[in-house]
C-alpha cells in the first residue's frame, strides 16, 4: 500500500485481561512479526499467547561470565607472573587461590553488565521517541487499558484490513497511528549534558597524563596519611619498649618449629653426646634428598659461597668491591671445596650451618634440621664434582 | 492477584503409602547398620573405624533435618507463598527430630570409652585424653571440650531442635482444622527468634561434633560451612520426597514443575553458596599460611585425600553448577530428580571429607562399612519421617497462602 509509509501502525484498545490474551493469540496465529502488546501490569502467560521466542540473553550472559572469568585470570597471571613478578610472603607468583576472588568478582560484573546492557540493546533501548506517546488514548496503558499495536513495517500490514481484523478481535476501539513529523533527534538538554559529562570524565586522566610527563619539586600529596605513615616498628629498628632495645623479638626459649618436636640431640646439632661428629647421614641418601639439598643450598648458601661452593657468591663479589674502595669490611667466605672442608664429617658441616662459624651466623631458625642434612649431603656432591 | 480459594483435587493423605515407604526405609536401615556393625567388629580396632563412619552418616542425616528446620523457619519468616505445597513435607521431616536424638545415643559410647585407643586420644574425639604433639594446646581447651559438658551440650542441641520442630509442625497441623489463621500467625511470630536460635545452635553443634575432631584447629566459618551443605541437601531431599509421593499417587497436581523449579533454584544457589564458603575458609588459611591453621588442610591436600579434595571442587561445585545453571533442567522432572539424588550423595562425600581424614590421613577409609552406616541411618530417618507423617495430610490444606501456591508460576 502506498500510504503504509506515513502510518506508524494500528492501535487496538481492550478493556480486560482475558480479551487481550485471546486477541494476542489471534495475532500470533495470523503471523504478524512487527507487533506488540502493552499492559498496565505483567500478564502471566502473555509470552505464550504472543508466541515470543525465548530470548538469547541468557547465552549472552553466559558468554559475558566466561569472558569475565578468563579476563580476570589472564590479567592477574600477566601482571603477577609476567609483567612485574614480585615475591610476596613465599607465595607463587601466580596462585589460583589468590586469583579466585578477583576472578569471581569480574565474572559477576561482566555477566551482570551484559545482562543489563544486553537487555537494553535487544529491546532497542534507549529510544528517544515513540509515536504511540502522541496518541491520547494510549495514556491509559499505564492505568486500566490493554493495547495491541501492529506496526506499519510488518510485511502483512494493510491500512484497511489490519484495523478491521483488530476490530474483529473484540477491541473496544481501533485507530491508526500516523508517523508524526517530529524528528528523532536527541533533546538539546541531553546533548548538552553529554558534552559536559564527557569533558568532566576526561579531566582526571588529562591531569594524570600531565603529572606523569612533568617534574615537580613539591612533595607528593598524602591522600591517606595513616597508611603512608604507620605507627609501627619496622624490621631491624630500635624500640625503647624492650630491655635489649630491639624492635624484633626472639622466639621464646624452648620454641620448636612445627614438625621438629621429635628431633633431638645429634639430629639437630650434628654432634653425638660424647662430642664426636656424626659421620653417617641420618636422612635417606636418595635423589630426592639431593635435589632438596641443592634447592636449599642455592637459596641460603649460594649467595655468599657461590653456586659451585667456591666462596664467590654475588654478595661476596659486591662486598669485596666495596671493601676495595674502603666502604666496607669483608671477610672472604670459605671455599667449600677446600680439602679442609672436604675432610669434615657430615655432622661438622651440619653443626656449622646450625650454630654458625666465624663470621657466618647460624641458620638454625631459617633451615629445618632435615634440610640442613640435605644441604650437607648435596655439598658432598659439589665437592666430589670439583675434585 | 485476587485471593483464590484453594481447590484441591488431589489425594492429600495416604497412610498405606507412608507406611510402605517407612517399612522399606526401616528394612534398609537395619540392613545397613547390621553390615556396618559386623564389618566394624571384624576390623578389630575397638570399633574405631565404625564410629568414624557412623559419625559421618550421622552428620549427613542431621544436616537434612537441620536444613528442613531452616527451610520451615525461613518460609514463615519471609511469608513465602510459593512453597506452601511442599512445606508440609519439610515439617514432617523435622517432626522426626526426636529420632535423630536416638541416632545420637551411640555417640555417647566413644565419649566415655577409650580403652585400647589411648594412643589416638579417644575413640572419636581426640581431646578426651589429650595426647601427642598437640596435648599442651588441647589441654587449654578442656573447660569446653570435656566428655561431661559435651554430652550435656549434645543432648541440649537435640532437645532444642526437637522442641522448635515440634512447635512448627504442631501449628501447621492445628491450622488444618482451624477457622481462623491464628496458628499460622503464631508460627510466623516465633520464626524470627527461631532463626537466630537455629543459627547459633547449628554453628556450635558443628564446632562440637565435627570441628573438635581436630581440636588444635579452629575456623569460625566452620558452622556456616556445615549450614551451607545442610540447606543445599534439604532442597534435594524435598525434591526426592515430592517425586516419591507423586509417584505413589499423592499430591499429583499440587506440586507442579513450578515448585520443582524453585526448589531447584534454591539447590543451585546453595551449591554455589557452599563453594563460596568452602573457598572463603580455604583461601584465608592458605594466604595467612600459619602452621596451626594449615594443618587441617594439609592432610586433605596431601597423600590419599588430595583426589577427594579435587573431586569435591569438580563434582560438588563445577559440574552441578553448570548442570543446574539453565532453567530447563530445573523444570524437567527427570533431570531435577537426578541432580537431587546426585547432590545427596556428594553431600555425603563432603561429610566424609570433613571427618574421615581425622581417622587416617594416608589411606581412604571409604568402604562398605561407611556406606552401610550412611544407608542405615538414612533408611532409619526415612522411616522416622514416614512414621511422623502417618495418615496426616501431606499438604497444609487450610493454609491462607495455599491457593496462591497452587497457582504459582515462574514467569
Amino acid at each position: 500500500m502506498s500510504n503504509n509509509q506515513k502510518l506508524y501502525g494500528a492501535l487496538a484498545e481492550f478493556d480486560n485481561v482475558d480479551s487481550i490474551v485471546a486477541a494476542a493469540k489471534e495475532c500470533r496465529d495470523r503471523g504478524f512479526r512487527k507487533w506488540d502488546v502493552h499492559t498496565p501490569f505483567p500478564v502471566h502467560g502473555m509470552d505464550d499467547a504472543m508466541g515470543v521466542r525465548p530470548t538469547i540473553l541468557p547465552w549472552l550472559v553466559l558468554i559475558g561470565g566466561f569472558a569475565g572469568l578468563s579476563i580476570a585470570v589472564l590479567m592477574q597471571w600477566w601482571m603477577n607472573a609476567v609483567d612485574y613478578p614480585f615475591k610476596i610472603s613465599g607465595k607463587p607468583f601466580f596462585g589460583l587461590p589468590a586469583a579466585t576472588p578477583v576472578a569471581f568478582e569480574l565474572t559477576v560484573l561482566i555477566a551482570s553488565l551484559t545482562a543489563v546492557f544486553g537487555m537494553l540493546a535487544l529491546n532497542g533501548l534507549p529510544k528517544w521517541f515513540n509515536p504511540l506517546f502522541r496518541v491520547k488514548r494510549f495514556s491509559r496503558a499505564c492505568n486500566d487499558r490493554f493495547y495491541i499495536v501492529v506496526e506499519g513495517t510488518d510485511g502483512t500490514f494493510d491500512a484497511k484490513e489490519t484495523p478491521a481484523f483488530l476490530e474483529s478481535l473484540g477491541a473496544i476501539a481501533v485507530e491508526t497511528v500516523p508517523l508524526p513529523d517530529e524528528s528523532e533527534k536527541l533533546p538539546a538538554g541531553v546533548v548538552r549534558f553529554a558534552w559536559v559529562f564527557t569533558s568532566l570524565v576526561l579531566l582526571p586522566p588529562a591531569l594524570l597524563y600531565a603529572a606523569r610527563n612533568s617534574t615537580s619539586s613539591t612533595p607528593r600529596v598524602h591522600l591517606v596519611p595513616n597508611m603512608d605513615f604507620q605507627a609501627k616498628y619496622k624490621t631491624q629498628t630500635a624500640s625503647p619498649l624492650f630491655e635489649d632495645g630491639r624492635a624484633m623479638r626472639l622466639d621464646p626459649s624452648g620454641t620448636v618449629a612445627r614438625g621438629e618436636l621429635d628431633f633431638h640431640g645429634s639430629f639437630m646439632t650434628g654432634k653425638e653426646d660424647n662430642g664426636d661428629w656424626v659421620t653417617e647421614l641420618p636422612v635417606p641418601a636418595t635423589l630426592a634428598t639431593m635435589e632438596r639439598g641443592r634447592e636449599r643450598f642455592d637459596i641460603y648458601c649460594a649467595t655468599c659461597h657461590g653456586y659451585a661452593g667456591r666462596g664467590d657468591g654475588p654478595i661476596h663479589q659486591r662486598a669485596s668491591q666495596l671493601a676495595l674502595s674502603g666502604q666496607a669490611i669483608w671477610v672472604t667466605p670459605t671455599n667449600l671445596t677446600e680439602q679442609r672442608i672436604v675432610d669434615q664429617p657430615f655432622g661438622q658441616v651440619v653443626n656449622s650451618i646450625t650454630e654458625g662459624i666465624n663470621t657466618m651466623p647460624g641458620y638454625r631458625q631459617q633451615i629445618p634440621a632435615k634440610d640442613r642434612w640435605a644441604i650437607a649431603y648435596y655439598l658432598r656432591a659439589l665437592q666430589h664434582a670439583q675434585k | 492477584m485476587a485471593h483464590q480459594t484453594a481447590q484441591i483435587h488431589d489425594k492429600i493423605s495416604d497412610g498405606a503409602l507412608t507406611s510402605r515407604i517407612g517399612r522399606n526405609g526401616l528394612a534398609l536401615g537395619v540392613l545397613g547398620l547390621l553390615i556396618a556393625c559386623a564389618l566394624g567388629a571384624l576390623e578389630g580396632d575397638h570399633m574405631r573405624r565404625f564410629f568414624f563412619g557412623y559419625l559421618t552418616a550421622f552428620s549427613w542425616v542431621l544436616s537434612i533435618a537441620l536444613g528442613g528446620l531452616f527451610f520451615v523457619i525461613i518460609q514463615h519468616l519471609t511469608n513465602a507463598h510459593w512453597s506452601v505445597t511442599v512445606r508440609r513435607i519439610a515439617e514432617f521431616t523435622i517432626g522426626a527430630f526426636p529420632w535423630i536424638g536416638l541416632m545420637a545415643v551411640p555417640l555417647f559410647y566413644p565419649l566415655f570409652t577409650h580403652h585400647g585407643v589411648e594412643e589416638f586420644g579417644g575413640l572419636l574425639w581426640p581431646w578426651i585424653h589429650p595426647h601427642g604433639e598437640h596435648a599442651a594446646l588441647v589441654a587449654k581447651k578442656v573447660s569446653w571440650l570435656n566428655a561431661n559438658d559435651f554430652a550435656l551440650r549434645l543432648a541440649f542441641y537435640i532437645v532444642l531442635w526437637s522442641g522448635m520442630s515440634r512447635f512448627f509442625l504442631k501449628q501447621s497441623l492445628i491450622q488444618d482444622d482451624c477457622p481462623d489463621f491464628k496458628p499460622t500467625l503464631k508460627a510466623k511470630k516465633w520464626s524470627a527468634l527461631s532463626v537466630i536460635i537455629f543459627a547459633l545452635s547449628t554453628s556450635f553443634a558443628a564446632f562440637d561434633i565435627i570441628m573438635s575432631m581436630a581440636p588444635e584447629w579452629f575456623s569460625t566459618i566452620f558452622g556456616v560451612y556445615y549450614f551451607s551443605g545442610a540447606t543445599m541437601v534439604i532442597m534435594a531431599w524435598l525434591i526426592l520426597a515430592g517425586r516419591r509421593l507423586q509417584n505413589g499417587g499423592v499430591l499429583t497436581s499440587a506440586i507442579t514443575p513450578e515448585h520443582y523449579h524453585d526448589l531447584g533454584k534454591f539447590m543451585f544457589a546453595f551449591v554455589f553458596f557452599w563453594a563460596y564458603i568452602a573457598f572463603s575458609q580455604f583461601m584465608l588459611i592458605w594466604y595467612a599460611n600459619i602452621p596451626e591453621e594449615t594443618g587441617w588442610f594439609m592432610i586433605r591436600r596431601t597423600d590419599a585425600w588430595m583426589p577427594v579434595t579435587w573431586a569435591l571442587v569438580i563434582f560438588h561445585f563445577a559440574v552441578p553448577f553448570l548442570g543446574l545453571l539453565s532453567r530447563h533442567p530445573k523444570r524437567n522432572l527427570g533431570a531435577i530428580t537426578f541432580w537431587a539424588g546426585y547432590l545427596m550423595v556428594l553431600h555425603w562425600i563432603d561429610m566424609v571429607w570433613l571427618i574421615m581424614p581425622q581417622y587416617s590421613s594416608e589411606t581412604l577409609p571409604i568402604g562398605l562399612m561407611e556406606i552401610g552406616s550412611a544407608v542405615g541411618l538414612l533408611g532409619f530417618f526415612v522411616w522416622a519421617v514416614a512414621r511422623t507423617a502417618g495418615d496426616k495430610p501431606l499438604l497444609p490444606r487450610n493454609d491462607a497462602l495455599l491457593g496462591e501456591s497452587l497457582a504459582f508460576r515462574n514467569t
